[in-house]
């Protein structure tokens, strides 16, 4: 019978119960085993069984023991091997194995067994710099696992000799079997052990993790490697506290973008994500296992550094558009580098006056500059020589030759202009011809009919027209719009002026320009937030007739307010319905949108209450007396938001902090939001960044807070332990009016 | 209605390991298939498919919920026969409910996908219908019988009590060698959840991330991808035995040299060119 099918047969026993393990071992190893001359087949079959069966979490380590000591004559045959898939399996299962025989070692002084599984390690730190990387991978594992196991583990603490301890490496999940006993660490040998010398394991374990810390910062395009090394060092740091800030030292000093320099090949790419998101994953994996690791604000720092890196790195649109400004006048965005545009050159060349041109004038294409230069004030060519070579020199290549360009057109069309011939315009047809073949008298009727045809229709050109001064022409007053059509062309115009928005929106969003100042014009560059501000202010001021109506109004004067305050809605919807089509991009947009609205509606209750003290200031809910725009468009806007927020967007904090005015409504909604318990640290977390940086809403968030804390059960925990902080007197009326909560949360709903 | 199916795809298959002439694909296979609760059918057009004598790598698939995404490359890799178990990262089985604020919860390991077909289709047979859910339910009640949680998952736990998953031959040791997550998200949980299981089996996995949106067509592309990715990977991973096979280390030259492990960045990278809509991640970990 095919020996496969009766191992398989014997595998799916033990699956099926982990307690025939035992059993099941001897009769194995015969067949799998260095003496069996086993085909290929068989052997690999053998080295993965033994991978499977000593990591097992079905059977208990203490059965374990015994066993591994029967493989390792076979574990160690295996090594040496020629096929990578048996050395492959054989290193995890002696990874698994080390333990094992460490600890049985410890216990029994068995020094033949010692010997086989020290044989089986050197052989295997031997490939570990040379083998191919798929066994050299297998090789990290076994070392971080010698590295556990010969350092010290956390101080156990001798009354407590077990059960609460984590369990060995590489053997059973203590939900599995029974409990575990001692971890298995440098703290189980004692010091004067006849095998194993305290001080020399430790060494060896010191200088093994050196070599897993040097592949992390050795060659960063072996990605292979370096992941795995980073996730097997991960579960030393919680279990292993003498060497844990060395891992993690170590770790913070790694450069998972370092490939950033070299090509950006696809590989590259995916190598340095890779290597990112796997750094990102251990370190907020210490952080969240030990949140009180001193460690923890480094890390944190580190995190952000190493995202704001890879948003550099990958932001392709980022690195690419630096110049993004140019591009609202409908130029090729392709061809962005090229900051002065070949065509407006020649759309700055100005028309050759009219009737006869000089050669000067033929090549003189900036009029404000050519005259005033004469050649000939240059009375020693050394001079000029001096003067010109350089200039030729720094002359740009493209502009020369657009110049010429538009030279050369402008010649070309003075030698197929005929109306405008250079001397006698005033001269009849024949005059030319004459001029040009004075001998020639006689016309034929056909060649005087091919001129007639070419020129233009004569009575369409009056004798004289190059010397008659044109009477300015008027348009005619277009008859007034209608109120639907100004608000059908308003609509039109914003839609069309959104369309161009989204169209702008990849280079200047991104781009990283500096922002400049108080001092800038807002709308002077037609990049997307100069638009973005033009329709703010037209939604906020158009309607309110502040400054200079006629600017604004111009299309739909005569029509009133109502047009115009028509449209102000819809600007607002469209600016609305842009912001949440991707608010997280946009988010600034809405900030800005509703700083427009706010500001607008400080100015008209200003005017509205000119003369009378009111003043305008403070954040509180004073009540207007200007039903201004703003606080609906901001709840309209934030319940929107809230409606797609998640737990982690992080956006929403910003868009409470810069958004101008807070009141109580506004705030309420952090409460309304954190019902959702995904959402409730979100919500707390803006309370408590309001609370520390914008003071006059102070109180409001705190009322919140308790509110949230009085009304919502699982807010509670993260809500007391602010309240803890800002109004410790309200927990501890809170205990006292439970009783009420439940008539205070219907209350709180009705609002 | 749903047994049926399952069992005539997954006895065949059990055999395979002890089986010397490798079984020809199933002869049961192309059974005109049950039709699913709303008129859908169980399975994909019949794609490319790795003969049972062939080596295999081990799949896992990772969404969230493990209802759509994981559940759609599931049913894609179990059909090409690869071996293949699916989790969900999420804390809960979280599905679409009424109204946004409204989701629907359940628990994972426990809850079946019959259980919750049967009450949403009480709760809203029309809604659910028309959003999709009551044809995914009836799709997924047909691969495996409830979601499984990654986070609980024991690696090296012997699953033959889910023999009758589409997808279990070859996984019933409870190991696999390729874990696919649908979004960074889980991908992040994934590597930190193998941080917390501390690697007990020192058996080395690729964890890829591929990126998938969250509804039924991009699942059904996503999955598509994935088993791309799959084939591609279980080709070299055969390769890789194949040519270090009998022949020895020393038979092969060159970048015939390298191995299944070291490749996997290339072959992720010309993947990734292949599909350039669904980012892609990747770490070598260890269960």
């Amino acid at each position: 019978m095919n020996p496969l099918g009766q191992l398989e047969s014997a595998r799916s026993l033990a699956l099926g119960d982990g307690r025939y393990y035992p059993t099941i071992i001897p009769g194995v190893l015969p067949i799998i085993g260095p003496n069996a001359n086993a085909s290929l087949d068989t052997r690999r079959w053998g080295a993965d069984f033994l991978a499977e069966t000593f990591a097992s979490p079905t059977w208990p380590s203490d059965a374990k023991e015994p066993s591994c000591l029967t493989v390792l004559p076979t574990l160690r045959a295996y090594l040496d091997d020629n096929d990578t898939g048996v050395i492959k399996s054989a290193v995890q299962a002696a990874a698994s194995i080390y333990p094992l025989v460490y600890r049985h070692t410890i216990s029994s002084h068995d020094s033949p067994n010692w010997q086989h599984m020290l044989a089986i390690k050197s052989n295997i730190l031997r490939r570990m710099d040379t083998a191919p990387p798929g066994v050299r991978v297998c090789c990290v594992k076994f070392v971080q696992q010698v590295v556990l196991v010969q350092t010290p583990g956390q101080i156990a603490d001798p009354r407590v000799r077990s059960p609460r301890l984590p369990p060995p490496a590489g053997n059973d999940l203590s939900s599995v079997q029974r409990p575990e006993q001692n971890d298995i660490s440098l703290a189980l040998v004692p010091r004067d052990h006849n095998l194993l010398s305290h001080s020399q394991l430790e060494a060896e374990a010191s200088g093994l993790l050196d070599r897993l810390l040097d592949i992390v910062h050795g060659d960063h395009s072996d990605a292979l490697l370096v992941t795995a090394t980073l996730n097997a060092l991960g579960m030393l740091i919680p279990r292993r506290p003498t060497i844990a800030s060395k891992i993690i030292g170590s770790i913070l000093n790694f450069n998972a973008l370092k490939l950033a320099n070299s090509p950006m090949t696809p590989k590259n790419k995916v190598i340095m994500k890779s290597m990112e998101r796997t750094t990102r994953a251990l370190l907020v994996n210490v952080m969240k296992r030990n949140p009180d690791n001193p460690f923890n604000t480094r890390i944190h720092q580190y995190l952000e550094r190493m995202h704001h890196t890879r948003v550099d790195v990958f932001d392709e649109s980022k690195r690419k558009r630096p110049a993004p400004v140019e591009q609202a006048d409908g130029m090729d965005p392709s061809k962005r580098q090229r900051v002065v545009p070949i065509v407006p050159i020649t759309q700055n060349v100005p028309p050759l006056p009219p009737g006869p041109v000089s050669y000067r004038e033929l090549f003189t294409l900036d009029p404000n500059g050519g005259p005033a230069f004469d050649v000939q004030a240059f009375q020693d060519p050394e001079q000029l020589l001096s003067i010109l070579v350089p200039v030729l020199q720094s002359i740009d290549a493209t502009k020369l030759g657009d110049a010429i360009n538009a030279v050369r057109a402008r010649y070309l069309a003075l030698q197929k202009a005929p109306p405008q011939p250079a001397p006698g315009v005033s001269a009849p047809l024949n005059d030319e011809e004459e001029e040009y073949e004075p001998d020639f008298e006689p016309e034929d009727n056909e060649q005087i009919v091919n001129q007639l045809d070419s020129a233009p229709p004569e009575d369409m050109i009056p004798d004289r027209v190059t010397n008659a001064p044109l009477v300015p022409y008027k348009l005619p007053q277009a008859p007034p719009l209608t109120k639907e059509e100004v608000q059908k062309y308003g609509d039109g115009t914003i839609r069309r002026v959104f369309g161009m928005l989204s169209s702008l929106e990849e280079p200047s969003s991104r781009s990283k320009a500096p922002k400049r100042g108080f001092n800038r014009l807002a709308a002077s560059s037609y990049d997307r937030d100069s638009w973005v501000t033009i329709l703010a202010r037209l939604a906020t001021r158009a309607s309110a007739g502040l400054d200079d109506p006629d600017e604004n109004t111009k299309s739909e004067s005569g029509n009133g307010e109502k047009g115009n305050f028509a449209i102000s809605e819809s600007i607002r919807n469209a600016l609305h319905n842009y912001v949440m089509y991707d608010w997280k991009k946009r988010i600034d947009i809405g900030i800005s949108w509703l700083n427009e609205e706010w500001y607008n509606d400080r100015v008209q209750s200003n005017i509205m209450n000119k003369g009378s003290k009111f003043a305008a200031n403070g954040n509180g809910s004073s009540p207007s007396v200007y039903k201004g725009n703003y606080r609906r468009c901001a709840l309209r806007l934030l319940n929107a938001i809230i409606a797609f927020a998640e737990g982690t967007d992080k956006v929403l904090l910003r868009f409470m902090s810069e958004i101008p005015e807070l009141d109580r409504e506004i705030l309420m909604r952090m409460k309304k939001m954190a019902e959702d318990p995904e959402r409730i640290d979100l919500a707390i977390m803006v309370l408590q960044y309001l609370y520390m940086f914008r003071p006059p809403v102070r109180e409001i968030c705190v009322d919140v807070l308790v509110d949230m804390w009085q009304t919502n059960e699982r807010a509670k925990p993260a809500a007391s332990k602010i309240l803890k902080r800002w109004k410790p007197e309200v927990l501890s009326q809170g205990n006292a009016v439970k009783m009420e909560t439940a008539n205070g949360s219907l209350e709180v709903k009705a609002i | 209605m749903s047994a049926d199916p399952r069992l005539a795809r997954s006895r065949p298959q059990q055999q395979q390991p002890t089986a010397v002439p490798p079984p020809p694909p199933p002869p049961a296979e192309p059974q005109p298939n049950v039709m699913g609760m709303d008129g859908t059918t169980n399975t994909p057009p019949p794609g490319p498919v790795v003969p049972d004598d062939k080596f295999k790598l081990k799949f896992c698939t990772i969404c969230a919920s493990n209802q759509n995404r994981s559940m759609e490359a599931h049913l894609q890799l179990a059909s090409a026969h690869l071996p293949t178990i699916s989790f969900g990262t999420g804390s809960l089985v979280r599905l679409p409910g009424p109204t946004i604020t409204q989701p629907n919860v359940y628990h994972f390991n426990s809850t079946t996908y019959r259980a919750i077909h049967t009450e949403l289709a009480q709760q809203n047979a029309q809604l659910y219908a028309q959003n999709g859910l009551l044809n995914m339910l009836s799709r997924n009640l047909n691969i495996k019988s409830f979601p499984e949680r990654f986070q609980d998952w024991i690696p090296g736990k012997p699953r033959l009590d889910h023999a009758e998953d589409q997808g279990a031959p070859g996984t019933e040791a409870g190991i696999v060698d390729v874990m696919i997550t649908c979004e960074e998200r889980c991908f992040d949980a994934v590597l930190e959840d193998l941080h917390n299981k501390g690697g007990r089996l020192n058996r080395p996995v690729h964890v890829f991330n591929v990126d998938i949106k969250d509804n039924h067509e991009e699942a059904r592309v996503g999955g598509k991808a994935i088993l791309d990715l799959a084939l591609s990977l279980n080709e070299a991973a055969a390769k890789e035995r194949e040519v270090h096979g009998e022949s020895g280390w020393t038979g092969g030259g060159g970048a015939a040299r390298d191995g299944f492990d070291e490749k996997v960045p290339e072959i992720l990278a010309a993947w990734q060119e292949r599909w350039p809509n669904m980012p892609a991640l990747w770490s070598l970990a260890w269960v």
